[in-house]
């Protein structure tokens, strides 16, 4: 009987939010926003280096996000190989030996690399870039272990750490390299801003499809844990 | 100069988190050392130069604000990241000695360390509302990270439950975000605040500042929100419940309390300013009614800080229609209360650490004796304890006397039943401590010492807390400085 009272409050909840966000969405769609930052988008976008806006934002006009939202990615990675059980992050158990899933990833897996690596390109026109074509990659590496292809980069060692870091770093060092010449941070050399923006897209493409196989991988609990604090073990 | 004070601050942290992610722990404790100093220098020489000239915007990339991303260097923005410099560098001189270097998973522990370092940095100066999102996620991503780092399965409930009320609170102010955007066109908070000014509110737009604040809220533990605070501070290691307890939880009150300040005006209402009032006030009284009832000795310290969290958001019904110089007293209150907790609190959870280290147990009553064998961290503990408690002459004592004076200004007498009620019950936690450490016990008692270093760092902040009280007028002043408006939208 509370229970179901209880359910029925939640309910009640939730529908009131829900009437009163879409309300407010539809005042808002009424009425148009006093600036308009997709005209203003469009007329700074042939200084922005690349054809597509999403990109232009990305990766030029909001770039310091795009630099601290990477950061979390890696932040990510560090928490879930931190937790990781084994010393190996390639645990023989966890592999299937279907030989039909082996025979479908000789197909898949250089479509699946060359699907990534349209998805990096098409970035510069239309929809695409580093997040999809890392997760594509993601993917790859995801179907290549169920696989059991043997994937030595994956251990935590030094290698995978810097290929977490990768992306990361090279988009950092062209951050501070942009103030060297006296512009402000993060502002492209003009003539160099295309080729910069491809570098940094392509590395974050790599340490993306790196974090995001990391976490795939590395199974949650470790074994040899920490005692608490205080605690009499 | 300038931009290179900018470079240091903001990208210094993101290359050491690289530089100590390539290491092992004890390396990484070296290069950390030299980031500290980097760190601390670059913080003091930007104070310096607002202090001097005033507070400027700061484009990144080139692009202005709306298109680009504008950072707001005030003279607050200034005193956190100063603060932060000082509660963040002892906090990680204390992990180089109190966290074990050969368990293979502390290597994890600098880079973590270095990315929360830098989204509070983000944070301090974000004048864009989805920045300061982004900011939020480095803050709480990083800072579950630490939580669970080499936990057990407690840990890792904690932690995982810490991540879903951060992850909630995240999304209750991107929906606030998005709805602004929707309104406005624009994410920068001046750009917002000059339309507000030009033209009439927006139906709808109360909503927005409401879910924003909500979530916030959520991330700063306010009562009734706030059960996800004291497992996860109780359970980390002493160091980063230092750095949560803080840094981590004022970060998302800064950000409610900045939106407040320059939003609350036109789309707040009475009602609302008086309810999170009520709330922080409910807070403080029962955040330290349960921390005298914790039976282990860093709950009691976390309870602690859910009651002190609690006297910030008196902010809100003490700035809403009141008179210019009402509203000022009570964010100066509320800006020295942040200074002082986040000193006195990690003080307190430092020494909290050195007594559990040296007594081998998490409990309060096994501080049975501590008093004889640790008496200089039971003194740091004591010394932050007298600032939560509010005796003068500490900065808890300047912060609620400026909250009290705002109270009887601006005729809103009932709040200064919390504050009295608030040192009543925070002296009663304190002393109970107390008690426990002063008692003999007939078994011989076993304790180990540890090393001096680790004892030095809590005195250090502890002293801070109490003397921020003699120069709080030279702190506050650097708030009311000049800003430079020319590069507001």
């Amino acid at each position: 009987m509370i229970r179901s009272l209880r359910a029925l409050a939640i309910i009640g909840v939730c529908l009131a939010f829900t009437g009163v966000l879409a309300s407010s969405i539809w005042t808002i769609s009424g009425n148009p926003a006093p600036v308009d930052l997709a005209q203003l988008l469009s007329e700074n976008l042939d200084r922005s280096g690349v054809e597509h806006p999403v990109t232009a934002v990305l990766l030029n006009f909001r770039s310091y996000d795009t630099l601290l939202e990477i950061g979390v990615l890696v932040i990510a990675g560090i928490a879930g190989i931190s937790m990781a059980k084994t010393a190996s992050l390639e645990d023989p158990q966890l592999c299937t030996s279907d030989s039909l899933l082996y025979a479908l990833q000789r197909w898949f897996v250089p479509l699946m690399l060359v699907l990534a690596g349209y998805l990096l390109w098409a970035g510069a026109d239309r929809p695409g870039g580093a997040f999809q074509a890392g997760a594509v990659l993601a993917a790859t590496g995801v179907l290549m272990r169920l696989g059991g292809s043997p994937m030595a980069f994956l251990r935590p060692g030094l290698l995978l750490r810097l290929g977490l870091a990768l992306g990361f770093t090279v988009f950092l060092l062209v951050a501070v390299a942009s103030a060297i010449g006296g512009e402000a941070f993060l502002a492209y050399p003009p003539g160099m801003t295309k080729t910069l923006i491809v570098v940094i897209e392509s590395v974050l493409t790599l340490s993306i499809a790196m974090v995001l196989l990391a976490l795939f991988v590395s199974a949650p609990v470790n074994d040899a844990e920490d005692p608490e604090e205080g605690s009499s073990s | 100069m300038t931009l290179w004070l900018m470079a240091g601050l903001l990208f210094t942290p993101l290359a050491w988190a690289v530089l100590t992610l390539l290491m092992n722990f004890a390396w990484g404790r070296l290069v950390t050392w030299g980031g500290i100093v980097v760190q601390v220098l670059v913080s003091l020489g930007l104070w310096l130069i607002v202090s001097r000239d005033g507070g400027f915007y700061y484009g990144l990339g080139g692009w202005q604000a709306p298109l680009g991303i504008e950072l707001r260097v005030d003279g607050l923005a200034v005193t956190f990241v100063l603060l932060t410099a000082v509660v963040a560098s002892a906090c990680g001189l204390h992990a180089g000695v109190y966290i074990d270097p050969d368990k293979p998973w502390h290597r994890y522990f600098w880079p973590l360390f270095w990315f929360l370092w830098a989204g509070l940095n983000a944070v301090w100066l974000g004048g864009d509302l989805f920045n300061l999102y982004v900011g939020l996620e480095l803050i709480s991503l990083s800072a579950v990270g630490l939580v669970a780092l080499g936990g057990k399965a407690g840990a890792l409930r904690a932690s995982i439950r810490y991540l879903l009320a951060a992850l909630l609170g995240s999304l209750a102010y991107l929906l606030g975000v998005a709805l602004i955007y929707g309104q406005f066109g624009t994410l920068s908070i001046a750009g917002v605040v000059f339309r507000l000014e030009e033209h009439a509110v927006p139906a709808g737009s109360g909503l927005a500042l409401a879910l924003m604040v909500t979530g916030l809220a959520l991330k700063t533990a306010l009562f009734p929100l706030h059960r996800w605070l004291p497992p996860a501070h109780g359970i980390a290691k002493s160091p980063v419940s230092a750095l949560l307890s803080a840094l981590v939880v004022k970060a998302s009150f800064y950000i409610a309390a900045r939106l407040w300040l320059e939003l609350g005006e036109p789309l707040g209402s009475l009602a609302a300013a008086q309810l999170v009032g009520l709330l922080g006030s409910a807070a403080v009284v029962w955040g330290s009614w349960l921390a005298c009832r914790q039976l282990e000795l860093k709950q009691v310290v976390a309870y602690s800080s859910v009651a002190q969290i609690g006297y910030l958001f008196l902010l809100f019904p003490l700035t809403y229609s009141v008179s210019e110089s009402v509203s000022l007293q009570a964010q100066q209150g509320v800006t020295l209360q942040v200074i002082s907790h986040a000193l006195a609190k990690a003080a307190m959870f430092l020494a909290a650490g050195n007594l559990i280290l040296a007594t081998g147990s998490a409990r309060v009553d096994a501080l049975t004796g501590v008093s004889r064998f640790l008496p200089f961290s039971l003194f740091s503990f004591g010394l932050a304890g007298v600032s939560l408690m509010s005796l003068p002459p500490s900065g808890g004592f300047a912060a609620k006397w400026l909250l009290l004076q705002a109270s009887l200004g601006s005729g809103q007498w009932w709040w200064l039943l919390v504050l009295l009620a608030g040192g009543l019950l925070s002296a009663a936690y304190v002393f109970r401590i107390y008690r426990a450490s002063f008692l003999e016990s007939l078994e011989t008692d076993e304790f180990y010492h540890p090393p001096r270093s680790l004892e030095v760092i809590p005195m250090v902040l502890a002293l801070m807390a109490i003397g921020l009280g003699l120069v709080s007028a030279e702190v506050l002043s650097v708030m009311a400085l000049p800003f430079e408006e020319e590069g507001s939208p």
